[in-house]
């Protein structure tokens, strides 16, 4: 705890002894301890609120569920596939989140109640709260492509769309690939958790296919979607890297084109668009995303059946009271689509601190605090070359509203729009040290 | 009397709290990437938790102003006004200063040894703990983080407007700087 906090709380605390007497509502004072906050999923959004919420007052009681004993990060484990980087790099465990005094509970929610306020697991305990904070990530619906299962995912077309076993299965297989193979990646329509998350992948993948005797491999991208992020940066660096486009490496096939798959066929390794076949020696699918089961189960995911739907101000779900939606589970921002809330790890860490900024304060009878949310996503195509987006977003009048100026992606080109030239490579080699850099800060902020 | 009282306390208390709140708020916006209280976990991001006030504040506005290349922050700070940029130096500024003791080898600390007392001592104490008020501390900063922010100075291709600083790096090998780097992130105080 630095100093600050420490100072913090103690006023916090001054300010709860007043607090608990006159401005907290009844239901939150009825025990011994400030109040109890659960927390469902222990990942980038789940662990950073329960860090900052024992951080921020340790007066409250916060309990984690989290059905794994270890998380491994996302984020990065693109680079996994490439062999740049091992895969206990990206890992955290849970400890440092126990010494704050998180009760950490490794075992599956298997039901909320949102007006008897608990939820039980599958052991069978049952744990009250106050507040509960839902933040279970993404369940990936299987059913959009035909001929698919989890059981496929996991033994043949892994999506390793959550970094672990698959994302170690992917990499066998494309060690496995042939010269003049080829690694079909089949994207689903948006939204999905890191939306350039697919596409730094074919990078990766065709980095090391150069460096592992594959020169003459293809990575074919079937895509659901008409475009995507930072499409520009993507382009360029494939086309400088690896060859893009009919005859290189990459291929990108938009869904206007044919890229959208509708059924797999595992058995003859072929993605079926309706009309032609793409047979392929490693077919990596990425089923669509919707909200983590548990939150859906619970009444949770009021937006297109798929996805929780927020208060802008607070996190706070709109179909519970006290119950709020952190990370890829929530929708916010602009709900169409345009500058809606990134589902990245990053988001989901600012999405955290502003929920127990705000719990703790209504719990002390303090004013809520005016929320702040940004995100950082980088991608990494090659050992010296990465890119990267940013986001900010502020609420007023009790709407996001997207921030323009503090946004944006690492520039494309430099010089002026009539005369641009390229962007020195220093620019985008740094970057790939930034993305390090920025993983295990995340990392340590919400974890240690 | 005593209820009196707390209301006071309380009123009190949550007023300083909004204001207090928005720069709480605000500064840890700036610790998925620069650590909690500004302390570091990533060797490519600086530690900026305890840094000079001036320092912290002239290089947000100039990376706001295009006055200065950075490669994300330069894009962050557009977002925020000046007073928040001001708000934020002064929360950083008053965090401790937390060196992120690293190891070397005896022969490289010798070698940095040489090329800072040569070259960066004048503005930055010999320890990097001792800076010129428009210098940041160096001691126990990331190795790594200095390294790339040496680059920036060498390359040309970067705004960098400190005239001394871009003197001074090329009085150095690129091997100099990486070695004096490694240095000024070895010392503990
Ligand atoms: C390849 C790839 C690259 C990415 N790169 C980036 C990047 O560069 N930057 C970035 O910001 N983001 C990136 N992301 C996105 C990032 O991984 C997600 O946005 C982030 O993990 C969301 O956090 P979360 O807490 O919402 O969900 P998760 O991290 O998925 O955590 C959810 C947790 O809840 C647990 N859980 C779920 N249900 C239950 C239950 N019923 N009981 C108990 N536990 C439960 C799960 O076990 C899991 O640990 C990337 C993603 C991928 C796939």
């Amino acid at each position: 705890m630095s100093s600050i906090d420490r100072r913090n709380f103690l006023k916090t605390l001054t300010a709860a002894a007043g607090a608990s007497v006159l401005s907290v509502p009844k239901a939150w004072s009825a025990s011994a301890v400030k109040a109890r906050v659960v927390v469902i999923g222990g990942g980038f959004g789940g662990a950073t609120a329960a860090r900052y919420l024992r951080m921020l007052d340790p007066g409250i009681e916060v309990t984690l569920i989290e059905r794994g004993t270890r998380y491994t990060s996302c984020p990065l484990s693109n680079e996994v596939l490439s062999g740049s980087r091992d895969i206990k790099s990206l890992q955290a465990g849970y400890q440092g989140l126990a010494r704050r005094g998180v009760q950490v509970v490794h075992n599956e929610v298997t039901q909320v109640d949102p007006v008897g306020k608990k939820v039980s697991t599958a052991e069978g305990n049952s744990f009250s709260y106050d507040a509960l904070v839902m933040a279970p990530g993404v369940d990936f619906d299987y059913g959009a492509f035909k001929g698919l299962t989890a059981e496929i995912s996991e033994t043949r077309l892994p999506h390793a769309w959550k970094a672990g076993p698959q994302t170690l299965l992917l990499k066998q297989q494309l060690e496995a690939m042939p010269d003049g193979g080829r690694f079909i990646i089949v994207v689903p329509k948006g939204p999905f958790r890191c939306p350039p998350g697919p596409y730094e992948r074919a990078a990766q993948v065709a980095m090391y296919c150069q460096h592992h005797g594959k020169k003459k491999s293809k990575i074919l991208i079937l895509d659901s979607n008409d475009s995507f992020s930072k499409r520009p940066l993507f382009e360029e660096a494939w086309k400088a890297l690896y060859g893009y486009g009919q005859g290189g490496m990459i291929e990108w096939v938009a869904a206007a084109n044919g890229g959208k798959v509708e059924q797999v066929d595992p058995g003859a390794m072929v993605c079926l668009n309706g009309f032609d076949e793409f047979k392929g020696n490693v077919i990596n699918v990425i089923p669509p995303h919707r909200a983590g089961k548990i939150a859906r189960d619970a009444g949770l995911a009021n937006f297109k059946d798929a996805w929780c739907a927020v208060k802008p101000e607070n996190m706070e779900s709109t179909a519970h009271k006290d119950v709020y939606v952190i990370g890829d589970a929530c929708v916010g921002g602009d709900l169409a689509g345009n500058n809606a809330f990134p589902k990245s790890a990053h988001m989901a860490n600012s999405q955290a601190k502003i929920v127990a900024a705000s719990l703790v304060a209504k719990i002390n009878g303090q004013p809520a605090p005016t929320p702040i949310y940004t995100n950082t996503c980088y991608s990494v195509v090659a050992h010296d070359w990465g890119f990267s987006v940013v986001h900010l977003f502020r609420v007023e009048n009790g709407q996001w509203v997207y921030i323009k100026e503090g946004s944006g992606i690492s520039p494309v080109t430099f010089g002026t729009k009539e005369a641009p030239r390229p962007v020195p490579r220093i620019y985008r080699k740094m970057e790939v040290d930034y993305a390090d850099g920025w993983l295990r800060n995340i990392l340590s902020d919400g974890f240690s | 009397m005593r209820r009196i009282f707390l209301v006071l306390a309380l009123a009190c208390l949550s007023g300083a709290a909004q204001a207090r709140t928005d720069v709480n708020i605000l500064a840890r916006t700036c610790n998925n990437c620069h650590g909690v209280g500004g302390v570091s976990a990533g060797a490519s991001m600086p530690s900026i938790g305890g840094l000079q006030r001036d320092y912290l504040r002239r290089v947000m506005k100039q990376w706001k102003y295009d006055e200065r290349s950075a490669i994300t922050m330069s894009r962050i700070v557009k977002g925020f006004s000046d007073d928040e940029i001001d708000a934020l130096a002064d929360y950083f500024a008053k965090q401790p200063w937390t060196p992120v003791v690293q190891k070397t080898s005896p022969e490289a600390m010798d070698k940095g040894l040489a090329t800072v007392s040569k070259i960066c001592t004048d503005c930055h104490g010999k320890a990097g703990s001792d800076p010129d008020v428009d210098a940041p501390n160096l001691n126990g900063q990331w190795a790594r983080y200095m390294e790339l922010e040496l680059e920036k100075y060498r390359s040309g291709e970067f705004k960098m407007p400190h005239r001394k600083m871009k003197k001074a790096i090329h009085e150095a090998t690129p091997a100099d700087a990486a070695a004096a780097a490694r240095y000024f992130g070895a010392q503990s105080k």
